[in-house]
């Protein structure tokens, strides 16, 4: 099968090739054959590259030690879900994963969406560009299917750390966003290159958009909750290199998500637009090259390879193609349109994207500072969650503002009058509810603004809500109908705003990490310790060997006040092959005040054994609020009776 | 546009002004360093059960700690010892100041480009368009105004 993929990926990468030539030389030559056959092309790709993705998941599942991939990743006592799971968990996996996923959203798009006659040849273009990219890497640089000299016995088996049903989900999920954004950036390019720039390619693409950013933002959310169950030190976002190389990308996304809005409006913005996803797509690519490329140490890496230089250039050329294009078709690119007032809701996307834009170069600049600090004083420094907390905490409570402040603005220009409407019931909410925390004892001055600040916001929306029901209740609805109703006649909106309340819950999630506390605790057998309303009693650890692992798990008894509410059970594991990397599994028990997260942090030779006791506030706010963030999403993604067939009918109209 | 330009100075000064603290809240001094396993996180992070590297610098922070040292002191003797790559956050001192104020710079350079913009806009005269001839009945037309007026959007 080795040697089927290998021909697979070799075949890929010459059809890659084909797909990006055909449709350009059929354009310019006029001969509509040839860019037809580049549509072929696409189907032809995403064959071949499913063909040796079913070759390396065959490998992967007949443990075929021969092949150097299987022997690296995988076990004969690995299970099934996990030996799937290693598809993506190295290198040259998930260069192929990534390749399969951009060559099957090609064939979507062919499928999907070739009412776009004009552009399409462009979009495979670009599309079969970016997959030549991938299946040369995967031809010349590391293969999936690569042989060993001589079969081991066992292979090394997957990181322990990667042995979470968090690894499973977060992964693909966060490729999807990444390569979702691909076909957005496609379209663009695409319009570019035909000079259609009105918001054809926007409306295109707006769920392709939305497609990406929700799978982008759940592999953040599933990185974020892999973090604080598996990595044992009672924190989710540690702004590794990675982890900020996928947050620009979802900021720069959401950034764009607010601004075409104003350029399907107002028609304006469209310059801004094409940079912004320009910029999303090579941001995109950028945090593959940094797990890549060993230029800043992360907890991500994979090995050192020659690939780092290759991904530079992918991602300088891209860059350089997009704003040549952009910067040739500038004088197409003048927006019919202006704005109305300072005081609107297009002025407040502005500044929403401003911020939105602000944080990413934030995190960007904080990513790379080492290396800049190193070319230019020739010193080594690091930048880590002390910098990062201080410069974007401010940020981040600036765009909470500003999505509080959006629903009171009308659109083109909002009146000192209904402004002042618009804004008395949330403010004094607002202060209401500032006071209150005040009173209750909330001294620290960051938590306290982040608190008013989600109160405001979730008051504006919920205000906006409200009113729509009213008025569709003096129609003779009832409330609950007219809420529902209101929501199915425009779930863009509403869809966005149940979105903000999730991001709201986020945000109070985490401010709560701003109170949390954290004591260690070294208990003979039957001793107890008590830290704030708990008191955890020490009842002796087990050692039992699993299928994979020598476990050593410790029980605990919590009580609070005399109740007895949990028994937890922290373990310390030994893989069997990873024996030198104990593994820490924390106890966490949950509520909607806070966690109680307890790490076993060793075991004595006096049959001691030593605990990390940490409380976090807050932080089921968090993962309901990722929930909220979903459904509102899926509705705003939900099409509205009769619009594909608007859109489509407008674009067969207009076209040529 | 005053008052949120105030409050988002006020917020931008709370958090410089704010002790460095981790998201797993106060661990001290723990979190105002980085490990030097080549983890790239702070020593209060740092992924592994058992690190050598980690464990060594917590050491030498207690020991300080425990000699009453000031967490200035205890700042200069690692940075001494480690050089500045042990620092969680860069000094704000010459070349550092971009990473911390360039962020604010653009984001007010970005402001003060679309208020004036925004304003050379809003100023400009516009032609005035006739309106079309509606065909609403006075009773449609009183109705809509009403509703306008009820729901702003």
């Amino acid at each position: 099968m080795g040697e089927i993929g290998n021909l697979a990926i070799g075949m890929a990468f010459i059809v890659s090739l084909y797909g990006l030539a055909a449709p350009l030389l059929g354009k310019a030559l006029g001969r509509q054959q040839l860019v037809r056959s580049g549509s072929a092309a696409v189907y032809a790709n995403f064959l071949l590259v499913t063909i040796a993705s079913a070759a390396l998941l065959q490998a992967l599942l007949a443990r075929d030690f021969g092949n150097a991939y299987v022997a690296s990743y995988t076990s004969k006592d690995l299970g099934f879900w996990y030996t799937l799971s290693a598809f993506w968990a190295g290198q040259a996996g998930s260069l192929l994963f990534w390749a399969w996923l951009l060559t099957g959203f090609a064939v979507l798009v062919v499928w999907r969406q070739s009412v776009y006659q004009e552009l399409m040849p462009y979009v495979n273009a670009t599309l079969m560009g970016t997959a030549a990219f991938f299946t040369m890497l995967l031809t010349f640089v590391t293969s999936p299917f690569a042989r060993v000299p001589f079969t081991p016995a066992d292979g090394s088996g997957l990181n322990p750390l990667l042995q979470n049903p968090g690894m499973f989900f977060h992964p693909p999920t966060q490729y999807l966003g990444y390569v979702g954004f691909t076909i957005p950036f496609a379209f663009a390019i695409a319009a570019m290159a035909t000079r259609r720039l009105d918001d054809e390619w926007i409306r295109a693409t707006r769920r392709w958009t939305l497609m990406a950013w929700f799978f982008l933002t759940w592999g953040i959310i599933f990185g974020m909750q892999w973090a604080y169950v598996e990595l044992g030190w009672g924190g989710y976002w540690a702004w590794d290199p990675v982890e900020n190389a996928s947050l620009m990308p979802w900021l720069t996304a959401t950034a764009f998500l607010h601004s075409v809005m104003i350029q399907e409006k107002r028609d304006m913005l469209k310059v801004w637009n094409l940079v912004l996803i320009i910029f999303t797509f090579a941001l995109s690519i950028f945090g593959t090259f940094l797990t890549r490329s060993g230029v800043l140490s992360s907890v991500h890496s994979f090995a050192l390879s020659s690939m780092g230089p290759l991904f530079f250039g992918f991602i300088l050329l891209s860059l350089i193609v997009s704003f040549v294009l952009l910067f040739v078709r500038l004088p197409s690119l003048r927006s019919a349109a202006e704005l109305d007032s300072l005081v609107s809701r297009e002025s407040s996307f502005l500044f929403n994207n401003l911020v939105l834009v602000g944080a990413a170069f934030s995190v960007f600049l904080g990513t790379v500072f080492p290396l800049l600090s190193e070319a230019v004083r020739g010193v080594k420094i690091s930048v880590g969650p002390p910098f990062f907390n201080q410069v974007n905490v401010p940020i981040g409570l600036a765009l909470l503002l500003l999505m509080g402040l959006c629903p009171l603005l009308a659109w083109r220009k909002a009146s000192s009058r209904s402004l002042s409407r618009n804004v008395l019931l949330p403010a004094g909410i607002t202060l209401i509810g500032a006071a209150l925390m005040a009173a209750l004892g909330l001294t620290s001055p960051i938590a306290l603004v982040a608190f008013t600040l989600s109160i405001f916001t979730a008051a504006s929306i919920l205000q906006d809500f409200h009113r729509g029901a009213m008025v569709r209740r003096s129609h003779g609805e009832t409330y609950p109908l007219a809420f529902a109703h209101l929501i199915a006649r425009n779930h863009r909106r509403y869809g966005g705003y149940l979105v903000h309340i999730g991001v709201i819950l986020l945000f109070a999630g985490m401010a709560g990490s701003a109170f949390s506390s954290e004591r260690e605790a070294v208990l003979k057998k039957g001793q107890s310790t008590a830290m704030k309303q708990y008191t955890l009693r020490y009842e002796g650890a087990n050692q039992y060997p699993t299928k994979s692992a020598q476990v050593t798990a410790a029980t605990l008894t919590v009580f609070n006040g005399g109740d007895r509410i949990a028994v937890l059970n922290p373990q310390r594991n030994f893989h069997n092959t990873h024996r030198e990397q104990p593994m820490t599994e924390v106890a966490i028990r949950s509520t909607w005040k806070e966690d109680l997260y307890i790490i076993l942090a060793g075991l004595g030779q006096d049959g001691t054994a030593n605990f990390r006791i940490i409380i976090n506030p807050l932080m089921m706010w968090m993962w309901v609020g990722s929930v909220v963030l979903s459904l509102g999403t899926v509705i705003a993604f939900w099409p509205e009776r009769g619009e594909a067939l608007r859109n489509r009918s407008r674009y067969l109209v207009e076209a040529p | 546009m005053r008052i949120p330009a105030l409050l988002v100075l006020a917020i931008v000064y709370l958090g410089l002004t704010a002790a460095p603290h981790a998201h797993a809240g106060d661990r001290g001094l723990a979190s105002a360093f980085m490990c030097q396993c080549g983890c790239g996180l702070t020593l209060a992070s740092c992924t592994h059960a058992s690190c050598g590297p980690r464990d060594q610098v917590l050491g030498e922070i207690a020991a300080m700690e425990r000699q009453g040292r000031s967490p200035e002191q205890i700042t200069a003797a690692l940075v001494a010892t480690y050089g500045e790559v042990i620092l969680g956050a860069p000094t704000r001192r010459g070349f550092n100041l971009l990473a911390w104020w360039g962020p604010y710079g653009a984001i007010a350079a970005g402001a003060a480009l679309i208020l004036g913009l925004g304003l050379s806009w809003v100023r400009r005269p516009r032609p005035v368009v006739p309106a079309a001839e509606s065909d609403l009945s006075p009773e449609q037309r009183n109705r809509l105004e009403r509703e306008l007026r009820a729901f702003q959007d």
